[in-house]
C-alpha cells in the first residue's frame, strides 16, 4: 500500500507528542526545587520547568529530524 | 451560559449565513476576477488553463459578516480578537498575491495576527496536553505568536493542487470543533462554524478542476483563523494533531532547504510533469522533500489521484486528533485514570 510508510510516520509522530505530553505533565509538572525556603524557590522551579519543556520540544524536533532523514533514504532515494 | 435552544439558532444563524454568502457571492467574483485578468496558469492540467485567484476576499466577506452577527447574539470580545486576527493574516496573504514578497514575509508578519488574540486576552494560561492541563503563564505568549504564523504558513504550503487546502481543512475542523466543545466552551465553538461552513462553501468551487484559486490570501486566513479557534477554544494539541500531514509537509521542505524561502524560489523542483500530465517524484538528490514527493516516490500519479491521498492522510490524523480527544475526556472525567 502505497501510504503505509506514510501513515507509519504520522503515527509515530502522534505517539511522540503523546510522550512528550506524558513527559511534562508527570515528570516536569511536579518538579519542585528548595533551595532557599522562599517565594524565589518558586521562580527557579519554574525557569527549570520552562527549560526542560523547550528542550523536550528541540529533542522531539531532533529526532523527527533523524525520522524523515531514515525515511527519505529508505523511500525516495532506494526508488 | 447559553440555553441550548438559544445556542442551536445561533448556530444555524452563522452557520447559514457564512455558507450562503461565499457560495453565492463566488461565482460574480469568479466572473470579476476573470474579466480584470487576474489569473493564474494551473500547471497540471492539458492546456494550461487560466484559473482566477484569489478567493480570499469571499472568504474572508462571509466569514466578517457571520461573526459580526454572532458578536451582536453574544457579545463575547473573543469574536472581535478571532476577526482582527483573521483580518490581519487576510491582508498579509493578500499583499503577497498581488506583489511576491520574499520568503521571510508571510511567516514574520504573521506573527502580528497574534497580537489581537494576547492583547483582548482571547487566550487561557492552561495548555491543554491531553493528560492534563499545564499552567504557563509567561511560556504560552510565544506560544501563540509562533502558532498563529506556523499553521497560517503550513497550510499555506499544502496548497499545492486543486482543493487541498480546503478539503484538508474541513476535515481537520471536525475534530478541532468537538474538542473545542468538550474543552473550550460553547461561543468559541460558535465562532469556529462560520469558518466550517465557509470552506464548505468554497470547496464547492476549489475542489478539482478547481474554478477558482485560493490564493495566498485565502489559505493564510484559513490557516490563522484555526490556530486562533485552537488557542481560544483550549484545544492546541488536538489541533496541530489534526494537522499533522500538513505539519510533516512543512517539516520536511524546511529540513531539506535550510532556510525559510517560498516554494517559488526552489530551483530544483522535487516533482515534475510527465507528458501525459502525471506527476512523478524527482530523482535529483538536491531537489527539496516534500509530502508530495513522497507521496509519489513508489510511482507516477495523476493530479486527481495525489488530492485524494492527501485527504485520507489528512483522515487518518483527524482520527488520530479523535483518539486523543476520548483519552483526554476519560482523563478529564476521572473515566481512567494514570
Amino acid at each position: 500500500m502505497r501510504l503505509f510508510g506514510l501513515f507509519a510516520l504520522i503515527l509515530i509522530m502522534w505517539s511522540m507528542i503523546m510522550i512528550v505530553s506524558y513527559f511534562l505533565i508527570f515528570i516536569i509538572g511536579p518538579l519542585h526545587i528548595n533551595m532557599f525556603n522562599n517565594s524565589t524557590d518558586k521562580l527557579i522551579s519554574s525557569i527549570v520547568k520552562a527549560s526542560l519543556a523547550i528542550g523536550l520540544v528541540v529533542v522531539l524536533i531532533l529526532l523527527l529530524g533523524i525520522l524523515k532523514t531514515k525515511y527519505l533514504r529508505k523511500t525516495l532515494l532506494k526508488s | 451560559m447559553v440555553y441550548l435552544s438559544d445556542f442551536i439558532i445561533n448556530a444555524v444563524i452563522v452557520s447559514a449565513l457564512s455558507f450562503l454568502i461565499i457560495f453565492l457571492i463566488t461565482p460574480p467574483f469568479i466572473k470579476y476576477l476573470n474579466k480584470k485578468g487576474k489569473t493564474v496558469v494551473d500547471y497540471h492540467k492539458p492546456g494550461k488553463p487560466m484559473i482566477p485567484r484569489p478567493a480570499g476576499p469571499v472568504i474572508l466577506i462571509g466569514i466578517v459578516i457571520a461573526e459580526i452577527i454572532l458578536y451582536l447574539l453574544i457579545l463575547d470580545v473573543k469574536i472581535i480578537s478571532l476577526l482582527l486576527t483573521t483580518i490581519i493574516a487576510f491582508f498579509i496573504g493578500y499583499i503577497d498575491d498581488l506583489k511576491t514578497m520574499p520568503g521571510w514575509f508571510k511567516p514574520v508578519t504573521l506573527i502580528l495576527a497574534a497580537i489581537p488574540i494576547i492583547v483582548l486576552g482571547s487566550h487561557g494560561n492552561y495548555l491543554g496536553l491531553i493528560f492534563d492541563s499545564a499552567f504557563i503563564p509567561l511560556l504560552y505568549i510565544p506560544l501563540i505568536l509562533s502558532m498563529i504564523s506556523i499553521v497560517g504558513n503550513t497550510i499555506n504550503s499544502i496548497d499545492v493542487f486543486n482543493g487541498v487546502a480546503s478539503g484538508f481543512i474541513i476535515i481537520t475542523m471536525i475534530p478541532l470543533l468537538v474538542s473545542v466543545l468538550l474543552f473550550g466552551n460553547t461561543n468559541v465553538f460558535l465562532m469556529g462554524l462560520p469558518l466550517f461552513f465557509g470552506v464548505i462553501a468554497i470547496y464547492h468551487y476549489h475542489k478539482f478542476p478547481s474554478k477558482i484559486f485560493l490564493g495566498d490570501s485565502g489559505t493564510l486566513l484559513l490557516g490563522s483563523m484555526y490556530a486562533a479557534i485552537s488557542i481560544a477554544g483550549n484545544s492546541e494539541i488536538i489541533g496541530v494533531i489534526a494537522l499533522l500531514p500538513a505539519v510533516m509537509n512543512s517539516f520536511l521542505f524546511l529540513s531539506s532547504v535550510k532556510k525559510i524561502v517560498e516554494h517559488r524560489q526552489v530551483k530544483t523542483r522535487p516533482v515534475l510533469l510527465s507528458d501525459d500530465y502525471r506527476l512523478v517524484a524527482s530523482k535529483e538528490s538536491r531537489a527539496p522533500a516534500t509530502l508530495v514527493r513522497l507521496i509519489l516516490a513508489k510511482g507516477p500519479l495523476s493530479e486527481k489521484e495525489i488530492i485524494n491521498r492527501i485527504l485520507i492522510l489528512g483522515t487518518f490524523s483527524s482520527i488520530l486528533s479523535f483518539i486523543s480527544i476520548v483519552i483526554q475526556y476519560s482523563i478529564m472525567k476521572g473515566i481512567i485514570s494514570l
